[in-house]
């Protein structure tokens, strides 16, 4: 176990879910950018239509900006974000697949030299020479693509991993292939956001304008259509039966849905916008279109995350960075089973001993001075932090409004459970949700986390203390 | 628990997929090109400034501060692209470290990439926008600022990393767990000194000498190249020294706490000195480019090397040793691996002779065996694609 980092005013997953959603639409767009830009490009070639080499560099130079050096720094945001946030997760994923990484770190290297290669040799090398250069493009993207989808899938199928424990079983896992799928058809839409956002910058009248603004709302479009019918037919199908249960409970926080439909919808209405009448298209629609597919992915990244709740990696670790399965042909042993029984507190690192906890009153305890409400902090930080607030560090009010993540404060007064014993009975219990895992700990743990988050309830909505003692 | 309980309990349950050693090598490897794109980053960027303020009045400065503009946001974004990959081998062999580093100091460590994407965005818009005339300055100097914060909040994370023995008493000062990530717990300043203000310099000098090599080839203005070389040479030769005593200066601060002074002082001594003594015997520094550059990435070597000794000697008193790290040997990845640093490796090749051969004439143009190189290379890529799904069909249907 590690030191736990909270978050501060963002709870620590809620910063992930921004860096990850942002990188997601940059190296998206890096990929089907690289396609379109391939098939603009035959034909520049093919029909000797010189005008498109225009599009093409402006395209180049904001990709080169833009979409490949913020994809990686948002690539590097994940790495730090994640490890901030979870850190035993995303140790699994590396001692897993650090030499899939690697492979990936190859393929980026050679797009970002590519682009790098790519505009600044237009017209300092034959036709047939950039041409070459645009196909390495479009390979080295794909190639960065298929790698991570492997990781990333491993964490809601780790399939036959858990019994192998071979990489390679865990890489190509049962959402894999759908998920590449998806993904590379959804990207075609954030291209033609983008193809539109450079090619309304070229000069009205410019003799090939209009086309490129066509062609591109036609990939978009086929795109779009493509990726839902992939969800509809191969990805949501191949999901793992607890992912669907948890798909329609009310894990998937709200407006997520709302938020996906819209964007869908309102993608497919501006590419259509685009295609029957390019004349018409302006930059801020452009820029307006970005700006919805963020929203979009943003929620359908999330789901992504839920999908696998209450696990970091399914069927291995739990959200809170327990290990729960035994993976003989790795001699991984469950540390839920051991934890169970000798009880959390002193028995992982950096989940200390009540004893060694100083039992006096402090803003993180809510001023309270006693030592189970003391130790019960330790354990909301190590069994609940990873998923909730638990605290008011990771809670920003804007408007009256309060924005944390799952507070648990919020949870338990919304369900009406505001005494200790009441929370350490739905405690008890909490292992029946799909999306929950038991409690891990003694008893008396158990009841120290309940006086914990009674105190937390009672500090965040000081009315249910007073009510509290009018039914005493 | 004690401190090497701890870190044992800490390491990851499923090893590493190869033999560690081999692993800290490409670490130490790779972290050389990272710090190299990172320092000339802030080299350049720092250039640009100085020619833009204090020589605002000198052709010559001007002209190299406009080029040092325009590489600021390349090398940064070379510096990222490379950094990536001793991120991932730190991980692998280091995760005790890295993680509670990590988490100790958590809201920094997701700071940081604000910090440079800030950074990453005002260098651009000075080489975009004000490069020319040194119009909105103020881009550059606030890009500065956030690149060198991104630096400060690296070293720290490092400095953390390496004294597991306080990572208790940080987590829970007083016996009150501090989840908020705010403090910045270790630092010593010779250390940060060495690695980034004096590297960049020694960064930059290294890159003005190899542009102005590069560009001689192609018959660019001689006089302005031959002016640029030698500042570079000077530069080098005013900060050497420095740097040899700065890297002393690191050896008895951080040193005795680890067991380490001599094996820091001499070998940054004697890089100092060297590198003193080559550049002020360098002539025609125009013709040195290529050699200094090899010399320089040589030198970043043995400071790398350093870099390792040191958190080898920390750990060391705890018994952790990369040596000992358990590993299983998981083949599947490995041919991946092999397989695609063989691609890799061949394109981006044939990648940077593209560029390199199409900027280094006033016409452009690419040799006929860079062209058969390309059609090698496309061949690998494409090819690369099918051994992938060679593998995805023979894990899905035979490896059980």
């Amino acid at each position: 176990m590690y030191p736990f980092w909270e978050g501060l005013f963002i709870h620590s997953t809620l910063f992930v879910a921004v860096v990850s959603a942002f990188h997601v639409l940059a190296s998206h767009l890096t990929v089907a950018a690289a396609w379109f830009n391939l098939y603009l490009e035959r034909r520049a070639v093919k029909e000797n239509r010189e005008e498109l080499y225009v599009y093409l560099k402006r395209s180049a130079l904001g990709l080169l900006v833009f979409a490949y050096v913020f994809g990686a720094m948002a690539g590097v945001g994940i790495w730090q974000t994640t490890t901030a946030a979870n850190p035993r997760g995303i140790s699994t994923l590396i001692h897993n697949f650090v030499l899939f990484w690697g492979s990936e770190w190859y393929m980026f290297l050679i797009d970002v030299v590519g682009i790098i290669a790519y505009y600044y040799t237009f017209g300092r090398v034959s036709k047939e020479t950039h041409l070459r250069l645009a196909w390495i493009l479009a390979l080295g993207g794909t190639g960065t693509l298929s790698i991570i989808v492997g990781i990333l899938s491993f964490k809601l199928t780790p399939a036959l991993w858990l019994q192998t424990g071979q990489s390679l079983n865990g890489f190509f896992n049962t959402t894999f292939w759908p998920q590449i799928a998806m993904r590379f058809c959804f990207m075609f839409p954030i291209t033609a956001a983008w193809a539109l956002f450079v090619a309304t910058g070229l000069p009205r009248g410019f003799y090939e304008r209009e086309r490129i603004i066509r062609d591109a709302a036609r990939f978009g479009i086929i795109g779009l259509f493509a990726g839902v019918l992939v969800w509809l037919l191969w990805f949501e199908p191949s999901l793992p039966v607890n992912a669907k249960a948890i798909l329609l409970s009310r894990a998937i926080p709200q407006p997520t849905f709302p938020v996906i439909y819209f964007g869908l919808l309102a993608t497919l209405a501006g590419l259509l916008f685009a295609y029957i009448a390019p004349h018409k298209q302006r930059r801020l629609l452009a820029v307006g279109a970005m700006v919805v597919m963020y929203g979009a992915i943003f929620g359908a990244e999330r789901i992504r995350e839920v999908l696998r709740k209450p696990d970091i990696i399914a069927g291995y670790m739990s959200s809170n960075q327990l290990l729960f399965n035994d993976i003989p042909a790795r001699n991984i042993k469950s540390e839920e089973a051991r934890l169970s029984q000798t009880g959390m507190l002193g028995n992982l690192p950096f989940v200390p001993r009540a004893d060694n906890l100083a039992g006096i009153a402090s803003d993180v305890t809510f001023g309270y001075d006693d030592p189970e409400i003391v130790a019960g902090r330790t354990l909301a930080i190590q069994q609940c932090g990873s998923c909730h607030s638990i605290s008011k560090q990771t809670s920003i009010e804007i408007a009256g409004v309060s924005l944390d993540l799952r507070s648990l404060a919020k949870l338990l007064k919304m369900r009406n459970l505001t005494t200790a014993e009441q929370i350490d009975n739905y405690i008890k219990a909490i292992g029946g949700f799909p999306y929950m895992h038991p409690f891990v700990g003694s008893d008396a743990e158990r009841r120290a986390l309940a006086r914990y988050l009674e105190a937390f309830v009672r500090s965040s909505y000081p009315e249910t203390a007073e009510q509290a003692s009018l039914k005493r | 628990m004690t401190v090497s309980e701890m870190l044992n309990l800490m390491r990851d349950p499923l090893g590493a997929p190869f033999y560690p050693p081999a692993l800290q090598v490409l670490l130490v490897i790779t972290w050389v090109l990272h710090i190299f794109f990172v320092t000339a980053a802030l080299g350049n960027s720092l250039f640009s400034i100085v020619a833009f303020t204090w020589k605002k009045n000198d052709e010559q400065w001007l002209r190299l501060g406009r080029l040092s503009a325009r590489l600021t946001p390349n090398t940064l974004g070379l510096g990222i692209v490379t950094g990536i990959a001793p991120l991932l081998f730190v991980q692998t062999i280091y995760d005790p470290l890295w993680y509670a580093a990590n988490t100790l100091t958590g809201f920094w460590s997701v700071s940081f990439i604000f910090f440079v994407m800030g950074g990453y965005s005002l260098a651009y818009l000075f080489y975009l926008k004000g490069s020319k005339d040194g119009r909105l300055l103020f881009t550059a100097v606030l890009s500065f600022i956030l690149l060198c914060l991104a630096g400060w909040v690296m070293h720290v994370l490092h400095s953390v990393s390496i004294r597991p023995e306080q990572w208790l008493k940080w987590y829970m000062p007083d016996g009150i767990i501090d989840t908020r990530g705010v403090v910045f717990h270790a630092y010593n300043i010779p250390r940060l000194v060495f690695l980034l203000p004096l590297q960049a310099v020694l960064s930059l000098s290294a890159i003005i000498m190899f542009a102005s090599w590069y560009l001689s080839k192609r018959g660019d203005d001689a006089p302005f190249l031959s002016w640029a070389a030698e500042l570079g040479r000077k530069l080098g030769l005013l900060t050497s020294p420095v740097y040899a005593l700065t890297g002393l200066l690191w050896a008895l601060t951080e040193g005795p706490e680890f067991g380490v002074t001599l094996a820091i002082a001499l070998p940054l001594m004697i890089l100092g000195v060297l590198l003193t003594a080559y550049f002020a015997r360098l002539r025609q520094p125009t013709n040195q480019g290529p050699r200094l550059l090899v010399i320089w990435l040589a030198g970043l070597l043995v400071v790398a090397v350093v870099r390792e000794v040191i958190r080898a000697a920390s750990l060391a008193r705890y018994g952790y040793n990369v040596a000992d790290y358990p590993y299983q040997l998981d083949w599947g990845s490995i041919v991946v691996f092999i397989a695609t640093t063989i691609v890799g490796v061949v394109v981006v090749l044939y990648l940077s002779l593209v560029i390199y051969q199409a900027n280094a004439s006033k016409e452009g143009t690419v040799s006929l065996r860079v062209e058969q190189l390309g059609k090698v290379a496309t061949g690998l890529l494409g090819a690369w694609f099918g051994f992938f799904l060679l593998m995805g069909l023979y894990a899905v249907f035979f490896l059980r």
